[in-house]
């Protein structure tokens, strides 16, 4: 049979980043999948060697716009604990509000997006509409609606008052409420059902042979999740579980993403209401210690890891980035083996795919022939089609 | 939940393949030789239950490279296998057929650092655009932007 | 102006096409963009709609301090895009680079690449802003459709010599810009 090659962008809007895909198809099967994602890498790294540890904080929130505060608070901690030095518990709720919120507005996004893939705008709307209620809380808080700019070595930089506790939470049960009707809706749509159901299964052995981390991995029943593996900020204070899933499929990682997101508004709501008095940071000497530390966070995409080697100096020897999107990706290149054109946009959005965090993928196949092209949009809309004329959704 | 590893567990089960220390309570650090790394490896998967791959660090501490593998498992304790490379000739065999994501990783770590991983299917440029020079790695310490290479990026002649 | 061309003029202005192209941002404006689109703050009751290829677009809106990547690939899209065009460079990455200026794989701002007519400050800007940066460039294309096209703006933007390495490149002339917002 003839494989024809594919190239899909790098130009879509609908997603946020530029990406392109190469796929070998068979037909509609797809045989293998080239992916080349360069187009983000800037040179953080080196340019976080050249920058003291105030001057770089602000670069690392840039790492990714939408898990800005993941980044820079496991890096503060990483220094934190290279100085060997404690910040004071109102801090580390305020560390952990932020990060709580972060990852509703990262998943409230990704299930827009998700929906937008398979044609349903109107779930894509009503998402975007309730994050911002988020984005609110956000900017109250911090002063920012996307990075946010909260951390620095030794605590945060701006404090919560009593009126903005109380405003945050007066929104929450609204929250409450919009995502448990996304539970049931995800549960009884019958769109979302056809298009998520058994799509991009993966099996708990191969996760974790291909490394894959977060709700991707959650979805197949491994149980990791560095909140409570390895804890930091107040994670081991506030009473939360992990959620699991067995399907594996992409119905799997929806299910993992709303369970995270009321587990999520239980987090913020329990910390505002518990918020120890105290100072929201404590001066830390200006150089750090020579050491290595491994600094590890749950993002709302997964486990994101930062080397760090400091020197006895106000700047890391070497930053060692290894974002959860980069550990995904492997999964998501042999989840497409076998399945249909039309459920890339689906499986690819499915592990949340963060890219200016990861930078650049390519994982190529030798031989191609190219006999067509298809933007991004080109594609969602062949999804959309393909399945229509199944007549089934 | 499960037992954190002691470093009595680790030592045993790296038997004759270098010195064994405990970092911290949750992360013990095995030094070894490249010629040893992949029996580590493949000790750490089997004897000490690891099975997921968090990173592949890569440093270039001004005077030798170094590659650090951090592996975990069920235990929540992170196995580092760390080794030290010659600047000169820096190969090591690949990981990537013991641990698949170490496919990407060692492609990137490759790009950036120049660290020859032999074996590995398919060591091409991974994160670096097209247009960017041969043997220049910018992640050494030693690499500086030479003004008269072209990098990548837009051409007079292209832009009007 | 003939009829038809005063259609055309009245039907650009009622509902400017943008595109977005991400180049290499950290994604953050590209966030604030689309929640633009959203309903609460929803541009498409200004007849605002954002399309896919640039050859049906009137407004390119650009993120991110252009990667070395990204930077041929800006400049094929904005060549694509018919006259009259429009260019919006989005944040502080867009003007001059932002948190990324001089890092090795980063050209420094959209300007290198393409000329732009409006540039929106913040780091990411609000979608408030995104909104009236796109009604400072419909502001332009009345004062252009009335003269019949952008040439006789002497103080059109230039692009500069191309830039591949930090040391030893000469500092961009300073240029006069548009309105910037």
């Amino acid at each position: 049979m003839t494989e024809v090659v594919v190239p899909i962008g790098p130009h879509h809007p609908a997603l946020k980043e530029p990406v392109n895909f190469k796929v070998v198809a068979d037909g509609e099967t797809i045989v293998r999948l080239e992916l080349d994602v360069s187009y983000n890498h800037r040179g953080i790294e080196k340019a976080a060697e050249q920058r003291d540890f105030v001057r770089v904080v602000p670069l690392l929130e840039r790492v990714c716009g939408i898990c800005s505060h993941s980044h820079t608070t496991v890096f503060v901690k990483g220094i934190e604990e290279a100085m060997k030095v404690q910040i004071p518990p109102r801090a580390q709720y305020i560390r952990t509000i932020v990060a709580e919120l972060e990852r509703i507005h990262s998943h409230l996004l990704w299930f827009g997006v998700a929906a937008h893939e398979i044609g349903f705008n109107t779930l894509f709307m009503w998402t975007w509409r309730d994050r911002e209620a988020v984005q609110d809380m956000l900017e109250e808080m911090t002063g920012n609606r996307v990075n946010y700019g909260i951390n620095e070595v030794g605590g945060v930089r701006r404090d919560l008052t009593p009126e903005q506790i109380q405003a945050a939470l007066k929104r929450l049960p609204h929250l409450e409420d919009r995502i448990a009707k996304y539970r049931d809706m995800v549960n009884k749509e019958a769109t979302m059902m056809i298009r998520f159901r058994g799509v991009g299964k993966l099996s708990k052995d191969d996760i974790l042979k291909l490394g894959a981390v977060g709700p991707t991995a959650r979805a197949s029943g491994v149980d990791y999740d560095i909140r409570k593996d390895d804890p930091y900020i107040a994670y081991a204070d506030v009473p939360w579980q992990v959620i699991t899933d067995t399907h594996g499929d992409v119905y799997g990682r929806t299910l993992v993403r709303i369970g995270e997101l009321q587990q999520s508004l239980q987090i913020v709501r329990y910390c505002l209401e518990n918020l120890p008095a105290g100072p929201i940071k404590i001066t830390t000497p200006r150089a750090a210690p020579r050491g290595e530390i491994l600094s590890r966070y749950e993002a709302p995409r997964g486990e994101l890891v930062h080397f760090i080697r400091t020197n006895n100096t106000d700047k890391v020897e070497r930053l060692d980035i290894r974002t959860p999107t980069l550990a995904n990706w492997t999964s998501v290149a042999v989840s497409l083996v076998h399945q249909n054109l039309a459920d890339i946009p689906v499986i690819v959005a499915a592990i949340d795919p963060c890219l200016s965090c990861t930078s650049r993928i390519t994982i190529v196949n030798e031989r191609g022939k190219k006999t067509g092209e298809m933007t991004w949009d080109e594609l969602s809309a062949h999804g959309r089609e393909f399945y229509r004329k199944r007549g089934r959704a | 939940m499960s037992e954190l590893l002691k470093v009595e567990q680790v030592a045993k089960a790296m038997e004759g393949l270098g010195t064994v220390d405990a970092m911290k309570p949750n992360r013990i650090r095995v030094a070894t030789t490249p010629a040893k790394v992949k029996e580590a490896v493949q000790r750490a998967l089997k004897d000490l239950k690891c099975d997921h791959v968090v990173q592949i660090a890569a440093v270039d501490n001004g005077k030798s490279f170094e590659l650090i593998y951090n592996l975990t498992g069920p235990h929540h304790t992170v196995v580092s296998i760390l080794l030290e490379l010659p600047r000169d000739k820096p190969e090591v065999p690949t990981a990537s057929d013991l641990l698949p994501p170490a496919g990407l990783y060692e492609r990137q770590i490759h790009d950036l650092l120049g660290i020859v991983f032999v074996g590995h299917p398919n060591l091409k440029r991974i994160i670096l655009n097209e247009d960017w020079p041969e043997n220049e790695f910018p992640m050494r310490k030693d690499w500086k932007p030479n003004p008269n290479t072209f990098y990548g990026g837009v051409h007079t002649e292209e832009a009007k | 102006m003939t009829l038809s061309q005063r259609l055309a003029n009245w039907a650009r202005m009622k509902s400017p096409w943008i595109t977005l192209f991400n180049s290499g941002a950290c994604n953050a404006c590209d966030i604030e963009v689309i929640a633009a689109l959203t309903p609460r703050f929803d541009v498409e009751r200004f007849g605002i709609l954002a399309k896919g290829s640039p050859r049906h677009a009137d407004i390119l809106i650009v993120t991110g301090p252009v990667t070395r990547k990204q930077a041929p690939r800006l400049r094929r899209i904005w060549e694509q895009m018919p006259e009259p065009k429009y260019v919006i460079a989005m944040g502080a990455c867009g003007a001059f680079g932002g948190v990324f200026r001089g890092l090795y794989h980063v050209v420094d701002g959209v300007e290198n690449v393409i000329p732009v007519d409006v540039f929106v400050a913040g780091c990411p800007p609000r979608p408030d802003e995104v909104i009236n940066a796109v009604v400072a460039c419909l502001g332009l294309l009345k004062e252009d459709l009335a003269r019949g096209g952008k040439e006789w703006r002497a103080k059109k933007t230039k692009v500069i010599e191309r830039v591949e390495a930090k040391e030893g490149a000469q500092p961009a002339p300073a240029k006069p810009s548009e309105a910037s917002t």
